[in-house]
C-alpha cells in the first residue's frame, strides 16, 4: 500500500512537471475551468432570484452541490485523468506499456495522465463551499469525507464504463454519453425526480451519489447518508476493478511502438 | 487559357461560391456516413430535454400558473427543444480552427485557391447540418410525448432562415476565438468560457423572458441571443413582425462580427509564424 503511495505521489509530481512546461497554458486552462463553472452558476443565481424555491432547494444548498460535484469532478479528472480516456488506451493496444512494467496495471494506466483544467473544477468547488459558510469544523470534515468517497464512485463509474471497450472495441463515445450523463444529472437537484428517474439516478448513472447525497452529507450528519456513499464507493470500486481485470484477460496486444513521455 | 480569360466576373462568382457548396456538400456526405454516431450522440439532446421537463414542470407548479412571461410550460419545452437542437449541432470551430494553427496544417490550407475562412464556414455548415435533423428529430420526439405537438408549424421556413443566419453569427465569434491561436498557445478556456455565455446570454438554460427586465434588456441586444434565443422564440411564436426584427438585427451583427473577423484574420495571418521539418 505504501509502495502504490509513493508511486502515485512520483506519477502525479511527474505529471504537473509535464503540464508546467506549458505555464501559460496550464495557468489559462485552471483558471478558465474556474471562470467557466462561476458562469454557468450564474443560471442558478437568475433561476433562485426569479422562483425562490423549487422542491425545498434553494441557491444555499446549490452551493452545497456545486462543492461537492466540481471538486470531487476536478479531483477525480487530475489525479486520474485516463479515467475519462480508459476506452481509447484499451482500443489502440496502449495498455501495452503498462503490462511490461511491475506496477498494478489499472492504477498505473489512470494515475499517468492529468487533466489540468481539474484544478480548476477542484478549487472551484471549494470556492463554492466557502461561499456557503459552513465552518464549523465537522463541517469541513464531512465536506471532505464526501469529496473523497464522491471522487471514488465518479472514478471507478467511469472506469467501469471505459472498460467496455474490452468488449466492444470503439466505446469512446458511448464513455463520453455517460460521463456527460453523469455530470449532468449530479448538478441538479434530486428532488426534482421522481420513480423510475431516481431509480436510475441510484443505480445506473450514480450520480446521486457525486452530488445529491454527499450535499445532504455536508448539510447534516446521518448514518444513512454515510452508509449510502460509503456503500456506492465500494461497490462501484469492486464492479470496476472485476471488469477490468475480466476485460485485460480478453486483451490483445498491439504491434504499435509506443513512447511514454 | 482564352476560356479563363473570356470569363466575365459575374460567372467567375458563381464559379467561387459553386466550391463553398461542393465542399458544405462533401461535409454532409461525409457526416451521413455514420448515421449511428450521429444518433448516438442525439441521445444528449433526450436527456437535456428530460431534465428540463422535470426542472420546469416543478417551476411552474410551485409557482402556481399556466403561464411565466407569457410562456406556457408546453412552450417553454419546444422553446428549449429548438434552442438545444441549435445549440448541440454546431460544430467546435474555434478548435478546429487553433489545431490548424497550432500543429501548422494552416500553410495547407492557405495556398489553396479557396479563402480560409470560407472554407471553415463550408465544412462547419455540412458538419451541423446533419447533427441538426438528429437533434431535432430526438428532441422533437421526445418533447412532443411529454408536453404534445409544437405551438404552431407555420413558422418553420422563417426560423429555418434565421438559424443560418444564427449559425453565421457563432461561426463569427467561434472563428475569432480559434484564431487567437496566432498569439495564445491554447484557447481552450476561452472557449469553454463563450460556451457558457452562449447557455446564460444566448437563453438556452432559461429563457430570456424569464430574467429580471434589466439584464434581460441587455441580453437580448448581444448576438449570442440572436445566435440561439431570436430563432427558438419565433418557433413558439412565429410572427412576421418578430422575424423581420430578429433578421435585422441578425444582419447588423453579422456586419460588426464580420469586419472584426475579417481584421482578427488579417491581423494573425501577417504572424503567423511555421517552423519548418
Amino acid at each position: 500500500m505504501k509502495r502504490e503511495l509513493i508511486f502515485l505521489i512520483a506519477l502525479w509530481k511527474a505529471n504537473l512537471l509535464a503540464a508546467m512546461e506549458f505555464r501559460a497554458a496550464f495557468i489559462s486552462q485552471v483558471f478558465g475551468m474556474m471562470l467557466n463553472n462561476a458562469v454557468y452558476f450564474i443560471f442558478w443565481i437568475i433561476f433562485f432570484d426569479r422562483f425562490k424555491q423549487i422542491r425545498g432547494w434553494g441557491i444555499d444548498d446549490m452551493f452545497f452541490l456545486f462543492g461537492v460535484v466540481a471538486a470531487s469532478f476536478g479531483a477525480g479528472v487530475y489525479l486520474f485523468g485516463n479515467a475519462m480516456d480508459l476506452a481509447n488506451v484499451i482500443a489502440n493496444g496502449r495498455l501495452d506499456y503498462y503490462l511490461s512494467l511491475p506496477r498494478p496495471v489499472l492504477l498505473h494506466v489512470l494515475a499517468s495522465r492529468s487533466v489540468s483544467s481539474g484544478l480548476g473544477d477542484f478549487t472551484y468547488g471549494i470556492l463554492s463551499f466557502i461561499v456557503a459558510r459552513q465552518f464549523a469544523p465537522d463541517t469541513i470534515a464531512r465536506y471532505i469525507l464526501a469529496v473523497v468517497l464522491a471522487t471514488t464512485t465518479f472514478i471507478a463509474f467511469m472506469t467501469l464504463i471505459q472498460s467496455s471497450a474490452f468488449w466492444l472495441g470503439n466505446a469512446a463515445l458511448l464513455s463520453q454519453q455517460a460521463s456527460n450523463a453523469m455530470v449532468t444529472f449530479s448538478l441538479y437537484p434530486i428532488t426534482l425526480f421522481d420513480g423510475n428517474a431516481r431509480l436510475i439516478l441510484f443505480t445506473l448513472i450514480p450520480a446521486a451519489f457525486i452530488g445529491a447525497v454527499p450535499a445532504e452529507f455536508i448539510r447534516q450528519f446521518t448514518w444513512e447518508t454515510l452508509a449510502q456513499l460509503l456503500g456506492a464507493a465500494i461497490i462501484m470500486l469492486a464492479l470496476a476493478l472485476l471488469v477490468f481485470r475480466r476485460g485485460l484477460r480478453r486483451y490483445e496486444s498491439g504491434s504499435a511502438i509506443q513512447v511514454q513521455m | 487559357m482564352g476560356k479563363i480569360e473570356n470569363r466575365n466576373p459575374r460567372q467567375s462568382a458563381f464559379i467561387g461560391v459553386q466550391k463553398y457548396f461542393a465542399i458544405m456538400r462533401t461535409q454532409i456526405i461525409n457526416s451521413a456516413a455514420y448515421p449511428l454516431d450521429l444518433a448516438t450522440r442525439s441521445l444528449m439532446i433526450v436527456l437535456f430535454m428530460f431534465i428540463f421537463m422535470q426542472l420546469w414542470n416543478a417551476t411552474y407548479r410551485a409557482m402556481g400558473q399556466s403561464t411565466i412571461a407569457d410562456l406556457s410550460l408546453s412552450e417553454t419545452m419546444w422553446y428549449f427543444m429548438l434552442a438545444e437542437t441549435i445549440v448541440m449541432s454546431k460544430p467546435r470551430l474555434s478548435v478546429t480552427i487553433s489545431e490548424s494553427v497550432k500543429d501548422g496544417s494552416i500553410a495547407y490550407l492557405l495556398n489553396k485557391p479557396y479563402d480560409f475562412m470560407l472554407y471553415q464556414f463550408s465544412v462547419a455548415f455540412g458538419d451541423g447540418m446533419m447533427r441538426m435533423v438528429f437533434n431535432a428529430i430526438a428532441g422533437g420526439t421526445i418533447v412532443w410525448l411529454m408536453v404534445g405537438p409544437p405551438p404552431s408549424f407555420s413558422g418553420i421556413p422563417l426560423v429555418l432562415i434565421t438559424i443560418a443566419l444564427g449559425w453565421l453569427i457563432d461561426f463569427m465569434m467561434t472563428a475569432m476565438i480559434g484564431l487567437t491561436a496566432f498569439v495564445t498557445e491554447d484557447v481552450a478556456a476561452f472557449d469553454w468560457i463563450y460556451q457558457k455565455f452562449v447557455l446564460i446570454l444566448g437563453g438556452v438554460l432559461i429563457p430570456l423572458d424569464f430574467f429580471p427586465d434589466w439584464i434581460g434588456n441587455i441580453a437580448k441586444a448581444l448576438p449570442f441571443a440572436y445566435a440561439t434565443y431570436g430563432p427558438a422564440r419565433l418557433f413558439v411564436s412565429p410572427d412576421l413582425t418578430r422575424f423581420a426584427t430578429l433578421v435585422l438585427g441578425q444582419i447588423i451583427w453579422l456586419a460588426v462580427l464580420g469586419a472584426m473577423l475579417s481584421l482578427v484574420y488579417r491581423r494573425g495571418v501577417m504572424r503567423l509564424t511555421l517552423n519548418g521539418g
